[in-house]
């Protein structure tokens, strides 16, 4: 029993924010773009786009800033032909996501064979974002949570940042107001003279720029290097943890929280060798979480309700 | 109609995607005769399994000016398709590269019967495969054993030879997925360990999956907090993340299948080594010899010089020459029969 306990420490909790980091970001990305009435599960592919530029700038520059500007900057760039096309040209959120994740991992693929040689990994980046962890003075020391909030890295920081200021955006400013507006009552907002499209258009943008430090933050900050399909389905289980957060920021981060904490912790268990079981069940537990998760809050909460509704007016004039 | 154009952008994209990713195969100059392999879903380019065998083919095209063709199987369904390609292109040989590809490559031997087909980390059934398949074996658990021997040391008994290592005596590994080939390394690895410290915990975290650097790095930083001091990866490139934990908590990590040393020479001790680059050209050899033999496995092991255990790189100097004198030894005594490997965790008598 004393065992059993002594896994709950320090370090599990800092593995929870080290494994729910890049969830935390894709799903705030999910929420925002589906606030907006846009359908999203292109994050998948999104992150692979952010990982990879980031680790190939960071390889050609020696600079991870430059990294992880061009990674979000790429993210954005991709994630923006799903806002054209499904706001301008009117296609079905689902399979423009689907057709983007396919593309995603192709084209890395592609690009890798074409930039570096060869496909598979990349060399190791020389300087990676990990080397800029910073504790913040006199905070840092407070006990359990110093070294977990306040002794980080630098995206883990943009990260507890966002959380806040999408959670304000999306409920106090004019702004966000529009774009929760987009995804309820497009027809309202766009009466009085808000452009649906915009709205829709900038919150795919956020998201994009999201999943692109959430793909700098696997392969440059947490790793030190880009491997083909690295993502490994973090962007879907974003998705399960928007929907089960109820389409709320705060709600996604925490219920991205919950999926980091049970991985870390079977990571610790199986370490332990305190339950004897066959791997695979430690592994399907956080999996596991998600679906009771999805099944057992999803019915409390309610998506936006133009959710992945189409929306076009004809212009009379 | 513009969703119809778009739609149609859409395939068009999906074709081209798709197109991208089997256009690596590479294409040679005319010659005489054809060698081709398949590899798995890993693909080239992971510095390990697939590479390791794909250079075994191109140290073929030096030597005897073979074409050389290579296929990259994106998912399983690939497997029997790609195999099957080749023969119709009248290779001589098909390389069937990953201990997944064992049904298709039977499959597809069956169905080309004047190909030849080798099966890298396949076994074939003596009694059922068909004359042109030959299976290629390795004996990890020769080289894990070699690596434990390393550990099992290190770890308690000269623990003062390098600075991070701690008195806990206890080591570690991160496992891909439990597939024979890894369960070779580690039941391997264990009993090379217990061989020399019988006292030592051994504990194994297994991640379940080839490509995911983040977990390999969550599993040996568990391992490392634990207070493993050596984690030995047997994980593909999940074994990235497994270095890049060593670094951050001051560990040191034992690479596999090639010498991983370059890849983070201040953490990477030594290698367990495979030398699928020598299987692979010694069967090419045997095909041209005329010596090829089908419907049977052919195993490498230390004897054939088809496993073994990489340089110390430049933490030569510190290992001391018991350590050196020790894997010299079992070398030897493996060598000349007098230890046995155990192949499997029950052999070995280890509980996961």
């Amino acid at each position: 029993m004393n065992e059993l306990l002594s896994i709950f420490n320090v370090e599990l909790l800092i593995g929870t924010i080290r494994l729910s980091t890049p969830i935390i970001l894709a799903s705030i990305g999910a929420t925002i773009c589906e606030k907006s009435g846009i359908v999203n599960i292109a994050m998948e592919g999104v992150m692979i786009i952010g990982a990879f530029f980031s680790t190939i700038i960071t390889l050609k520059t020696n600079n991870p800033w430059l990294g992880l500007l061009a990674g979000v900057m790429f993210a954005m760039v991709f994630s923006s032909i799903h806002a054209v096309a499904t706001i301008t040209l009117h296609l079905e959120h689902v399979v423009s996501g689907a057709v983007l994740n396919i593309v995603a991992l192709g084209l890395t693929r592609y690009l890798m064979i074409l930039i570096i040689g060869h496909p598979g990994t990349t060399d190791l980046v020389k300087k990676s974002l990990g080397q800029y962890k910073y504790a913040i003075p006199f905070l840092s020391k407070i006990p359990i949570l110093g070294p977990i909030l306040f002794n980080q890295t630098p995206i883990v920081y943009m990260t507890f940042i966002i959380i806040i200021a999408i959670t304000i955006f999306l409920n106090k400013t004019k702004t966000g107001l529009h774009i929760r507006a987009a995804g309820e009552h497009p027809l309202a907002i766009e009466t009085l003279g808000i452009s649906v499209s915009k709205m829709r258009y900038l919150a795919v943008l956020i998201s994009g720029f999201l999943c692109g430090l959430a793909g700098t933050y696997l392969a440059i900050e947490n790793g030190t290097s880009f491997t083909e399909g690295m993502t490994n389905g973090r962007g879907f289980i974003a998705l399960a943890a928007n929907i089960s957060g109820g389409w709320n920021p705060i709600g996604s981060f925490l219920a991205s929280l919950l999926f980091g904490f049970a991985d870390s912790l079977q990571f610790k268990l199986q370490a332990s060798k305190i339950i004897n079981m066959p791997s695979e069940i430690f592994t399907m537990f956080p999996y596991i979480i998600t679906v009771i998760l999805v099944a057992g809050l999803v019915r409390k909460s309610r998506p936006p309700k133009a959710l992945g509704l189409d929306f076009s007016i004809e212009k009379t004039s | 109609m513009k969703r119809k154009i778009l739609v149609s952008i859409m395939v068009v994209l999906i074709i081209v995607a798709f197109a991208m990713t089997f256009s690596c195969q590479k294409k040679a100059a005319k010659s005489n005769m054809i060698v081709a392999m398949a590899t798995d879903v890993g693909g080239l380019g992971d510095k390990s399994f697939n590479d390791g065998s794909y250079n075994g083919l191109l140290k073929a095209k030096e030597n005897f000016n073979v074409e050389v063709k290579v296929v990259e199987s994106k998912q399983q369904t690939d497997y029997v398709p790609n195999l099957s390609n080749f023969a119709k292109e009248k290779a001589k040989v098909v390389f069937a590269v990953g201990f997944l590809m064992a049904d298709a490559m039977v499959e597809a031997a069956k169905n080309n019967p004047d190909t030849f087909f080798a099966g890298v980390d396949i076994f074939v059934d003596p009694n059922t495969a068909p004359k042109n398949a030959t299976g290629i074996l390795f004996k990890e658990h020769e080289a894990g054993y070699l690596a434990g021997i390393v550990a099992g040391l290190l770890t308690y008994k000269y623990s003062d030879a390098l600075p991070n290592l701690n008195k806990k005596n206890m080591v570690g590994m991160v496992l891909g997925m439990d597939i024979p080939p890894v369960e070779r390394y580690q039941a391997g690895f264990y009993a090379g360990v217990k061989a020399v410290n019988p006292t030592c915990e051994v504990i194994s975290v297994v991640t379940n999956v080839f490509n995911d650097p983040a977990k390999g790095k969550e599993a040996a930083i568990a391992l490392y907090d634990k207070g493993c001091d050596i984690v030995f990866h047997i994980a593909g490139l999940t074994g990235n993340g497994v270095f890049d934990a060593a670094k951050e908590k001051n560990g040191y990590a034992i690479g596999v299948d090639v010498d991983q040393n370059y890849l983070n020479p201040d953490v990477i001790i030594t290698s367990a080594e495979k030398k699928l680059t020598e299987a692979v050209f010694l069967t090419v050899k045997s095909v041209i010899d005329g010596t090829f033999q089908g419907g049977t496995n052919v195993t490498y092991g230390l004897k054939e010089g088809g496993v073994g255990i990489s340089d110390f790189h430049n933490f030569a100097d510190k290992i001391p020459q018991e350590i050196k004198d020790a894997i010299a030894k079992a070398i030897d005594d493996i060598l000349k029969g007098t230890i046995v490997v155990p192949a499997t965790r029950a052999e070995a008598g280890y509980k996961m």
